[in-house]
């Protein structure tokens, strides 16, 4: 049975929350700004090993033989992992869709550029590679497929051999009657789109620790792993292992962004310790190697997509087809990015009627990843571009257009068409005041002013809707099985009324701990100091995922309210009978226990605990000395989809609208972002100033992503980006002085309102920043649909114009 | 991503390091110097430069200097960027020079990297060759023979490639200052601020009797090293200065590159289209700077 | 070949000795030898400015530098930044009150680079802060509370000037 827990800030046992939705300090902070973390970098054992991986220079060879004799006999190297290592101790990865998986090591074909070959593990990470430059491998190139078009050509070469086709997943969703409502429509907007790979690139590559127990026949792991419990299942898969003999312990990130990746370093360390009699492994990815073989690269896609419109703005069918290439393999879950738009597909919009046709390919690029949002950000660019096309062919305002078409306060709960319920929302109202803070006609006068002088400066307004608490069946879509999403704490009051709370989860940057320690502290009337929040791996922790799909901060607020829950009626059990009377007399408010009605009966919590613990004589029948409580969250009302994948998915629906003016240099093609304004509604905030991080956070991915960042590949399937030099992420003096603005409509549906909140930016930002470009070049009569909108792009387009070049 | 090993020597004068280097080529072994390790210590990093010994000249107190010679600024090999950007003397006397050194990388790029480092390194994109051609710099080399001066346009010979032997050591670099009246302009384009530029330009000229005289004009990024737009340069000698004449200038400056560089920011083709744009940018401001206006 | 060499230098107002081969960074050097784990390593190769320390008075990135070069040198890494009672700096404050960070990878880079500035800035324009912080690349916050957290320093550090 699941605990009642407050879904209101009103509801906390708290006469006045000190703590909760108001800006404090993150606990994470004093540790880190003084470099006093425990990265995983920063982790050292007796007798560690250090690995060096060497990896294939070519996307697609066969691997005719690995020489590894004279790695071995160099001074300080201590183990050499190759193919018939993995082929004899391990299974392919598991994948999503499944069998697309190989070994952590490739043993026939290397199928991408750094794809691991062999691996090295010695007294240090100097020496381990100089070892790598004694391995000799015999390769036989092969032909490559080098991008998603490609793959689907006659004769193309196979990824897969045995799968005939490199098509990894094919599915066509039709919602409603779309085909009646395309006949219908006044104007059909079809276009096609593309955006190119870019991934997360958190400023801490991957890391890992591992080591095998020979006697136990078990494995350890200690990294930056973002969710352990879904990890050491992989492993335990991988290494054909009980799932009770993988124990990952997660450690702070340097950020993640769903892209840390991390499966393969891990396997290879731990399999390295085998061959090393047991000693840990440590591996440190490189940026280089995170680059080009690691787990930041996301969304490589080709659209072509069609909105049903009637003369006066309503929009009622959307059309997308998708081709995306998932890269060489499917295991890094590449894939479910794909299915995510379903939760949120028609955006704010009520669109009638809507089709999805998605085919996802193999080629030799680096397999896909899951990046911040998952999959809607392209989906948003394509969608808000033709919202801006459809406005311009109708004369209308792109303000005007899309309130016409908002879903509407009183229609929540929504049921979108492909499924997914949206909480609450009030669009309108977003727009109307994200309008007025950009003071929207003034903008469009300078705008005016602008252009008459010969510049191209365009603005856009665009929306989109952030899908909160992500649920497995959300990406039941391409093959993912099951529904609920498990997240669990545990309390702990010591005799002496400390409060301990253990999570599942590590640090990451969300300041999520600090999340914790302010709803305890509020619940059980303390300071945030004297809560303590640790991190339990997967041997001791209850069940939990951890940080992904926008949910962390919800779960962990119902798993803390719940566990909080159950200790409170365990002390009003304790505390009633020490002050004999019913528990029902009883109350807890601010810590104290007390007799409600009755002045002066009261206990504080520390007291009861302390009794607990230490008189048991004086406890009521049949109540263990236990005061402690797990609770474990999932979202309420999940199901399995239903045959045309509809189901609801996400429980929360955050919107927000951004206000975006750039200016396009005509003689270089260089975009500057004049002004940019937001307002964002995710419900209640938690921690404001934490949520206002997240999300200007998110803007500067968006802008890296609309504008610089892209893993670019030759025609034979060779990455070109390797470095910082070439992978653009914004630095300080990309990102424009964003004003933004808060609007709370509370979730219906989730513990104490909060939605979703750290990814609607990283969601909107591209499309914004593309549909400003495209506002600023619609007088040379051409228009950006190619992400990022680098310079060269933009000046190959304005050279294409039909203009006068040189005015 | 670490280096592969190498030995370490550091010498304690210029002349020691000059016989080291001397030793190491008698004996077959490849050194390479080491001055404030900006670009270089990424290539050892990456593996991609693997010397038998690096010669480290920290030692060479004597070649951090900043000085003015009978209209020149001598500025010795081991001065930083850092030690550049914060010289009045430099700021005052060679605007130019002091300006090209604010692009360069960042801060704490400038903090170690040395205006000696950066002319040996050779970079095309790098800012210090294009400054060097652009004002007739001289480099002195110092080798077991003795010194030598070495203007700049002799001097940067291909990519990462200059006049120094393997057996010789740059000492100096030799910076007239910029003439009193003359106009000059140094802009980049690039992807962010502090990167690499796509193209950027230096470019002087001066203004008599209402003509442009003595043009420089010098693209950097665009191919294997900087290059002086000598069509660009006549184009305008001699003629009064307008928007229309530098775009020729730019149009003329454009058709000269041979094959523009291409990589994963800009095709060669945009570079090229580049190049006009920066010829034109950089020979409106240099005209303001000298006084002029542009009709 | 490669074999060790002994460096001494000051860090953190500690005269330290250890030993290093010629191509130990001094990142590596900082964290492996000498345990000063602050300092981060983000790409090794000069770009993210996470390794950023201050050798002789100015940022430095300490992946480009090689540990034997820092013979005889004064640094001094985010460690440094605490007082003699292991109390924050107002730079550390600033930061945490403005939220200037979140995964926290980066940050001692920005303290570095940030302690320079207003060392020799005390009152630094946002463009000013732009141009120091600029070879510091942060993945979470999208800079706007970092400038802020700067912006909030400088006022801590010229009070606690005036105060005393």
């Amino acid at each position: 049975m699941t605990a009642k827990i407050p879904q209101k800030l009103e509801d906390l046992p708290s006469s006045e929350p000190r703590w909760v939705g108001k800006d404090v300090k993150r606990i994470e902070d004093p540790k880190l700004v003084t470099g006093l973390a425990d990265f995983i970098e920063n982790l050292q054992m007796p007798g560690m090993l250090h690995c060096a991986i060497l990896r294939s220079p070519h996307p697609h060879a066969l691997i005719k033989s690995v020489d590894a004799s004279e790695a071995l006999k160099h001074p300080g190297v201590s183990a050499v992992l190759t193919g018939e290592d993995v082929l004899k101790w391990t299974n392919p990865a598991m994948t999503v869709p499944d069998g697309w998986g190989v070994y952590c090591l490739a043993t026939d074909k290397a199928r991408f550029v750094g794809e691991p070959v062999a691996a090295v593990a010695a007294i240090s990470r100097s020496v381990a590679e100089d070892a790598l430059e004694l391995i000799e491998v015999e390769y036989e190139p092969l032909p490559a497929v080098a991008d998603a078009k490609k793959a689907l050509e006659e004769g193309a070469p196979l990824i897969f051999e045995d799968k005939g086709s490199n098509v990894i997943h094919k599915r066509l969703f039709t919602w409603g009657e779309v085909d009646q409502a395309f006949a219908d429509a006044d104007h059909v907007i079809s276009d096609s789109f593309r955006w190119n790979r870019l991934g997360a690139n958190p400023t801490e590559t991957f890391g890992v620790v591992s080591q095998w127990d020979l006697l136990e026949n078990s494995v350890t792991c200690r990294g930056a792993f973002q969710s352990s419990s879904h990890f050491a299942l992989g492993r335990a898969a991988t290494f054909g292992l009980p799932s009770n003999r993988v124990r990952i312990i997660s450690h702070p990130h340097g950020g993640s962004f769903g892209g840390k990746g991390g499966a393969r370093g891990t396997d290879i360390a731990a399999l390295l310790s085998r061959k090393a009699d047991g000693r840990p492994v440590k591996w440190i990815e490189d940026r280089m190697e995170y680059l080009i073989a690691g787990g930041g690269q996301s969304w490589d896609r080709f659209y072509e997509a069609s909105l049903a419109v009637n003369a006066d703005g309503t929009m009622t069918g959307f059309k997308v087809k998708l081709l995306d290439d998932i890269g060489a393999t499917g295991e890094g879950f590449g894939a479910i990015s794909a299915a995510k738009p379903l939760a949120v597909f028609t955006g704010n919009y009520t669109i009638g009627a809507a089709q999805y046709d998605m085919t996802l390919v193999a080629t030799n690029r680096l397999p896909q990843s899951p990046y911040r949002g998952m999959g809607p950000p392209p989906h948003y660019f394509v969608l808000e571009s033709l919202v801006d096309s459809a406005a311009r062919q109708l004369g209308m305002d792109v303000s005007e257009i899309r309130r016409k078409n908002y879903i509407q306060p009183d229609q929540f709960p929504y049921i979108i068409p492909s499924g997914n319920e949206y909480d609450s929302g009030n669009y309108e109202a977003c727009l109307d005041k994200v309008l007025d803070m950009a003071d929207y006609q003034a903008l469009r006068e300078e705008q005016a002013k602008a252009q008459e002088a010969g510049r191209l400066v365009g603005i856009s307004v665009v929306n989109a809707i952030e899908p909160g608490v992500f649920d497995w069946n959300a990406y039941s879509a391409v093959g993912m099985p099951g529904v609920g999403v498990p997240e669990g704490v545990t309390i702990s009051v010591d005799v002496m009324g400390s409060i301990t709370v253990r999570v599942g989860f590590s640090l990451e940057g969300q300041g999520q701990y600090t999340l914790a320690a302010q709803l305890l502290a509020d619940y059980f009337g303390v300071e945030m100091d004297q809560i303590r929040v640790v991190h339990a791996d997967t041997a001791s922790a209850p069940p939990h995922f951890g940080p992904g799909g926008s949910r962390l901060g919800v779960a962990l607020t119902g798993a803390i309210l719940g566990a909080a829950k159950k200790l409170e009626d365990k002390f009003l059990a304790v505390a009633a009978g020490l002050m004999q009377t019913e528990a029902a007399n009883m109350e807890m408010v601010d810590g104290w226990l007390r007799i409600k009605g009755v002045p002066d009966a009261e206990m504080p919590m520390a007291a009861v605990a302390g009794t607990m613990l230490a008189r048991s004589d004086l406890l009521p029948p049949g109540m263990e000395p236990c005061p402690e409580a797990t609770s474990v969250w999932t979202a309420p009302g999940r199901a399995e989809p239903d045959e045309e994948g509809r189901c609801k998915s996400y429980l929360t629906a955050a919107n927000a609208c951004h206000v975006i003016m750039v200016e396009v240099d005509r003689d270089t093609g260089m975009v500057e972002i004049l002004k940019y304004f937001v307002v964002d509604d995710c419900g209640t905030r938690l921690n404001p100033g934490n949520v206002e991080g997240m999300l200007h956070g998110a803007i500067a991915q968006g802008i890296g992503a609309a504008l610089l960042e892209e893993y670019v590949y030759d025609e034979n399937a060779q990455p070109l980006v390797s470095t910082f030099m070439d992978y653009l992420m914004p630095t300080i003096n990309d990102v424009p002085d964003t004003q933004s603005a808060a609007m709370v409509t509370p979730s219906p549906f989730s513990p104490l309102g909060a939605k979703g909140c750290g990814e609607n930016a990283i969601h909107l930002t591209p499309a914004g920043i593309i549909c400003a470009i495209n506002d600023a070049l619609a007088p040379l009569g051409v228009a950006a649909k190619e992400i990022p909108a680098s310079p060269n792009r933009l000046w190959e387009l304005i050279q294409s114009a039909d203009y006068p070049q040189d005015k | 991503m670490k280096p592969a090993p190498f030995d370490y020597v550091v010498p304690e004068t210029a002349e020691e390091a000059v016989s080291c280097l001397q030793k190491y080529e008698d004996d077959g072994i490849e050194a390479t110097v080491l001055a404030g390790g900006q670009s270089f210590v990424p290539l050892l990093n990456m593996r991609m430069a693997r010397p038998d010994v690096v010669v480290d000249l920290r030692k060479l107190k004597t070649l951090k200097y900043i000085r003015e010679e009978d209209g020149v600024i001598a500025i010795g090999a081991m001065t930083t960027k850092r030690e550049v950007e914060e010289s009045e003397l430099i700021q005052q006397r060679q605007p130019l020079f002091h300006a090209s050194t604010l692009e360069i990388g960042h801060l704490q790029i400038r903090s170690r990297g040395t205006v000696g480092g950066s002319m040996a390194q050779a970079d095309p994109a790098a800012e210090y060759p294009a400054v060097a051609l652009a004002l007739g710099m001289e480099m002195k080399i110092l080798g077991t023979d003795g010194e030598r001066i070495v203007p700049a346009d002799e001097f940067f010979i291909t990519y990462l490639t200059t006049e120094i032997d393997s057996t010789e050591l740059l000492t100096e670099v030799r910076v007239p200052v910029l003439a009193e009246g003359t106009g000059w302009s140094f802009q980049e384009l690039a992807r962010r601020h502090g990167d690499f530029a796509i193209v950027g330009g230096a470019v002087t000229l001066r203004l008599d009797g209402g003509v442009c005289t003595d043009p420089h004009i010098v693209l950097f990024g665009v191919g294997a090293t900087p290059v002086r737009m000598t069509a660009a340069e006549s184009a305008i000698s001699g003629q009064a200065p307008s928007a229309e004449l530098f775009a020729q200038a730019g149009e003329q400056g454009a058709a000269e590159l041979e094959s523009p560089m291409a990589d994963v920011h800009a095709s060669a083709e945009y570079r090229r289209h580049l190049a006009k744009v920066i010829i034109k940018r950089c020979l409106l401001e240099a005209t303001e700077r000298a006084g002029g206006s542009v009709s | 070949m490669s074999t060790k060499k002994r460096i001494s230098l000051s860090v953190n107002g500690k005269l330290l000795e250890g030993e290093a081969e010629p191509r130990t960074s001094l990142a590596d050097f900082l964290r492996d030898d000498l345990a000063l784990i602050g300092t981060h390593i983000g790409c090794e190769h000069g770009v993210c400015g996470a390794c950023t320390i201050m050798m002789d008075g100015q940022a430095v990135r300490s992946c480009l530098t090689l540990a034997v070069q820092a013979e005889g040198t004064e640094l001094m890494t985010v460690e440094g930044l605490l007082d003699e009672n292991h109390q924050l700096h107002p730079i550390q404050e600033a930061f945490i009150e403005e939220h200037g960070l979140q995964c926290g990878f980066c940050t001692p880079g920005f303290l570095m680079s940030t302690f320079e500035l207003l060392e020799k800035n005390p009152s630094p324009s946002d463009d000013d802060i732009k141009e120091a912080l600029g070879g510091n690349l942060c993945r979470c916050t999208g800079y706007q509370s970092i400038i802020k957290s700067v912006r909030l320093a400088a006022q801590k550090l010229q009070s606690a000037n005036t105060a005393s």
